[in-house]
């Protein structure tokens, strides 16, 4: 569940219960690998700054920030300790300075991508293959899912009807259907699909793949890939330029040097108190005195205890001076929107944020997967349409790629009720400057390797262009084992 | 000589302020060394230990059998038993319902400064019966009064020898033919000598690392039947040949690897210090230091003699009027369960000390929790509160000691003090106890509810607030 340890409302399919592999249940009693050295307010005055785009932090100096309080509190990470106003202050500075953004968006289990873009041209194999999970041809039927045009693949693919806009889709005006367009990869088209990326030979474990993918390397290491980008391209002083919206950092941001951040919401910083009057309802008012009381000399254990009460009540009474943050509007319920109206706010803030990652939903569909896939691959249509909209709103948009992965796709035959693990996933880039259209070859369902989709795109290949295309430097300093080629530009 | 020879031919008392070791325990007293070395008192440990000395006091808890635990058992939601084994939240909370139910807390406490110590992570280690099975090795060890030769010797052959470690630490994948060095490594750094001794000179180098990684080849692990894991050693794997490790050469094994390290003179002032700062928060002088490490050394790496030694030094009752030492999460959390006579009946608890910033069986590195002042920054004080707040509202269980009751007449002292007594008696500064009166005088009281939520403010405000955080 990624950190959504705020009860996440009934209707959120991210929810949803799947059956799922012992070894995957671990991954949900989420535990930090690293423990933050500070925690750093983001200035209200900074998300107070859309909808003109431009970076409202420019300017503002810490005494402003000091007066008009914090929207939010930032776990920083880094090798030392740092020091939250000096760190504040590199973030003005670096968000003075309009720079390109990126979004990563795990999909945590393995998504199932044959189900979420279908072989249409391969229709009778696929159904063969899965006759108790395919897509029904054509419009939704019976309950079931259908599947939806995709312009540009030469119908050899369709879209799950559950990811388009209209009736398929709750006859929601979004999907990912806005975002793909014509699929030429000319103006609209705006979505770049990689229908088998992985890597080879592929390892069917969870967190095997998914050290890889965070580390961009086929080992465990100690940084992510982001994170040595960092390291070497980013700032020394700012902890904002990479935030995953968690509780905890993810390991793509883990850097050597570079400090970076976890934001996990926009609130929750009170000293609330159960079953009382709603006029003492908050006793953050009664635990400001409690702080000020003077410890003895030499004291420093009961000094720090005050002292870090002492600021957590100031934090609080910043936080209830933000009666609605502005916020994007049209998305759908779910801990992802919030988490993209959260991210919005950040790369629209000006405070130097470059990296955002964003660890979403229970993907691992052993059984259960039309019941569990197809409510989430509904709200991930929606809410990656809606956060386009609120980057254009922002002025951003053509500033922001975002990115969705999973650890691996899975095997092509199905088992009972799902799949299980398997190889070659659906990699998505989204963005207007994103070259969209099917950008990479779909090995075809004939021949699999081990039952699974061969894989064509190495997902290094798409991070190199990240770097080189995107972010900006050298790829074979941040990817090791290179070079890997696109076989295309990715923007442009 | 240092105070801390308070027994034996010389004998030497020294009598600081608030009291000397041999003189009668206040309550205050008695309170200090309950949170210390266990999880706060009750009304029965201050009855039982107040007016002795703080070595009677500290023989009485160290000869304490654990017995069967008190109370009933935890349960999960549903009303049904946890399953550790099952879920690593289950595996977390049945650790805690040791803790709040033992007879005897410091083998609780020692237990757990053996995990902060040898940190292992549940999140490296499968299946979870290993963590389990390495909790009840920390355990033995930890019950002083069952097994009084505890030492560190044997103690780090068994944790080195134990399929936690070689797991977490990678032991089972190192042989003669491919080395792996993570081991031997956090043998020498993390759990015996550290990096410099105290005079920042290198305890050992990089050469003796290797070395030292050649001698505990071999060991791999039988967990076929994961609810009797166990490691055994294949000699195919050894690397029998001869080695040298911090200057002496042979054709070391594990237990010879262990007993060279051990022999170092840094091993003594690094355990020793490391044990001293589970009990105390400032750190021993150099005098109190060298010779605590000497005995130690000189009985064989006993336990049990250095824990006495530790709780009945005089700092131990040091700034007694005013608590010093930020109670780790865990310590913090069990207090509170056992000062308002609960049992774990959900998960509450487990998201507290994960918010907390200490779940149990998932330390953050292999060097464990930092501890000390890192405990808290605001997010935790947040947490804390958090807690406290929920442990004290029927929303996680009905309260032993009854829902508040509305007492019309009762002037904004009484109701500090009823909130005070209901909490368990915890220590509040005279500068706290003002503003919270000042608070009750002030609060809106005209109705019942009103004057019931007065109440269940104070309360929050004394067991969740800033003097709540120290011990």
């Amino acid at each position: 569940m990624a950190g959504d340890d705020a009860p996440t409302p009934a209707t959120d399919p991210g929810a949803a219960e799947a059956i799922r592999c012992a070894d995957c249940a671990r991954s949900d009693s989420l535990v930090t690998g690293l423990e933050p050295v500070d925690r750093m307010p983001l200035p209200l005055e900074a998300a107070a700054g859309f909808p003109d785009g431009v970076p409202r932090a420019r300017g503002l100096s810490r005494r402003d920030f000091l007066r008009t309080g914090a929207f939010g509190v930032a776990s920083v990470y880094a090798a030392t300790r740092i020091d939250w106003t000096r760190a504040f202050e590199a973030a003005v500075a670096s968000g003075a300075e309009p720079a390109n953004h990126l979004v990563m968006i795990f999909l945590n289990g393995g998504n199932d991508g044959l189900n979420t873009v279908v072989p249409v041209a391969e229709y009778d194999a696929y159904r063969r293959a899965r006759p108790n999970l395919a897509r029904v041809l054509g419009p939704p039927a019976a309950g079931q899912v259908g599947t939806a045009p995709m312009p540009g693949t030469g119908d050899a693919h369709a879209w799950a009807s559950v990811c388009v806009s209209g009736p398929g889709n709750n006859g929601d005006t979004k999907g990912l259907d806005t975002l793909w367009g014509d699929g030429s990869g000319g103006p609209g088209s705006d979505l770049a699909l990689w229908p088998a990326a992985d890597y080879t030979p592929a390892n069917r474990s969870h967190f095997d793949s998914r050290d890889y993918w965070f580390a961009g390397a086929l080992e465990k290491r100690t940084t992510g890939w982001l994170g040595r980008w960092l390291d070497r391209y980013g700032s020394p002083d700012n902890p904002l330029q990479a935030v995953s919206i968690d509780s905890s950092i993810s390991k793509q941001i883990r850097a050597a040097q570079a400090p970076v951040s976890a934001v996990r919401a926009l609130s929750g910083v009170d000293f609330r108190v159960d079953r009382v009057s709603t006029r003492v309802g908050d006793a953050t008012e009664q635990m400001a005195p409690l702080a000020q009381v003077r410890a003895g000399r030499g004291n420093a254990g009961l000094a720090r205890a005050r002292d870090v009460y002492g600021r957590a009540v100031q934090v609080s009474r910043s936080l209830r001076a933000l009666s609605g943050a502005p916020t994007g509007a049209g998305y759908p319920n779910s801990s992802l929107s919030s988490r993209l109206q959260l991210a919005a706010i950040l790369l629209g803030a000006g405070l130097g944020v470059r990296v955002v990652t964003i660890d979403w939903g229970s993907f691992d569909t052993h059984g259960n997967q039309l019941g569990s896939q197809d409510p989430q691959l509904a709200t991930l249509s929606r809410a990656l349409a809606a956060f386009r909209d609120d980057l254009s709103a922002r002025g951003i948009e053509q500033r922001v790629v975002t990115v969705v992965f999973s650890e691996f796709g899975r095997r092509v035959a199905s088992n009972n009720t799902g799949t299980d693990h398997g190889a070659g996933g659906l990699m998505m880039a989204m963005g207007s400057a994103v070259r969209g259209g099917l950008r990479g070859e779909f090995p075809g369902l004939s021949v699999l390797d081990r039952g699974d989709l061969r894989v064509t795109t190495d997902f290094r290949a798409v991070y190199s262009a990240i770097v080189a295309e995107w972010l900006g430097g050298d790829p074979s300093a941040v990817i090791p084992g290179g070079p890997f080629p696109l076989g295309g530009p990715l923007v442009g | 000589m240092s105070p801390v020879a308070v027994r034996g031919r010389r004998r030497r008392v020294r009598r600081p302020a608030g009291g000397g070791v041999q003189a009668a325990l206040s309550e205050a007293m008695v309170d200090r060394l309950m949170w210390r070395t266990g999880f706060g008192p009750g009304e029965s440990d201050r009855r039982r230990l107040r007016g002795l000395s703080l070595h009677a006091a500290v023989d009485r808890l160290m000869r304490a059998p654990q017995g069967p635990p008190q109370g009933p058992a935890a349960v999960r939601r549903d009303g049904g038993p946890v399953r550790p084994h099952e879920s690593d939240v289950d595996l977390v909370l049945d650790w805690c319902d040791r803790m709040i139910r033992t007879r005897n807390p410091l083998v609780e406490r020692l237990t757990l400064f053996w995990h902060r110590h040898f940190a292992t992570s549940r999140d490296e280690v499968s299946p979870p019966q290993l963590m389990a099975q390495q909790n009840e090795l920390f355990r033995r060890y930890a019950d002083l009064a069952a097994f009084p030769t505890s030492n560190m010797r044997t103690l780090a052959y068994e944790v080195g020898e134990g399929p936690a470690v070689l797991r977490f630490l990678t032991g089972e994948d190192s042989t003669a033919r491919r080395l792996n060095e993570n081991y031997a490594r956090e043998l020498m750094e993390l759990f015996c000598l550290g990096v410099t001794d105290a005079a920042g000179r290198p305890n050992y180098s990089e050469a003796d690392v290797r070395e030292a990684a050649r001698a505990a080849t071999g060991w791999r692990i039988d967990d076929a039947n994961p609810d009797a894991p166990r490691a055994w050693f294949d000699p195919t794997r050894f690397d029998a040949a001869a080695k040298t490790v911090l200057g002496r050469t042979g054709a070391f094994g594990h237990r010879e690897l262990v007993d060279v390290v051990l022999a170092h003179p840094s091993h003594a002032p690094f355990l020793v210090t490391k044990l001293w700062g589970e009990f105390i928060p400032d750190p021993p002088d150099p005098a109190t230091l060298r010779d605590l490490a000497r005995r130690y050394v000189r009985e064989g790496l006993r336990l049990r003699p250095l824990v006495r030694r530790i709780l009945t030094h005089p700092a131990m009752l040091a700034s007694i009027r005013e608590p010093n030492m930020i109670k780790p999460p865990v310590v913090y959390a069990i207090g509170m369960m056992r000062a308002l006579g609960l049992g774990i009946t959900d998960e509450t608890l487990f998201y507290g000390l994960r918010d907390m910033g200490q779940p149990p069986y998932f330390p953050p590195t292999v060097a464990g929790w930092e501890g000390g002042a890192a405990w808290l920054n605001t997010n935790a004080a947040v947490a804390r509160f958090a807690l406290a707040n929920r442990l004290l509202s029927a929303s996680y269980a009905p309260l032993p000691g009854g829902e508040p009751e509305d007492v019309p007449a009762e002037t904004p002292a009484q109701a500090v003090q009823r909130a005070h007594r209901a909490v368990g008696r915890p220590w509040l500064a005279s500068g706290t106890r003002s503003s919270l009166t000042y608070y009750a005088a002030h609060a809106p009281t005209r109705s019942a509810y009103e004057r019931t939520s007065r109440q269940r403010v104070l309360r929050a405000l004394m067991l969740g607030g800033p003097d709540a955080q120290v011990m």
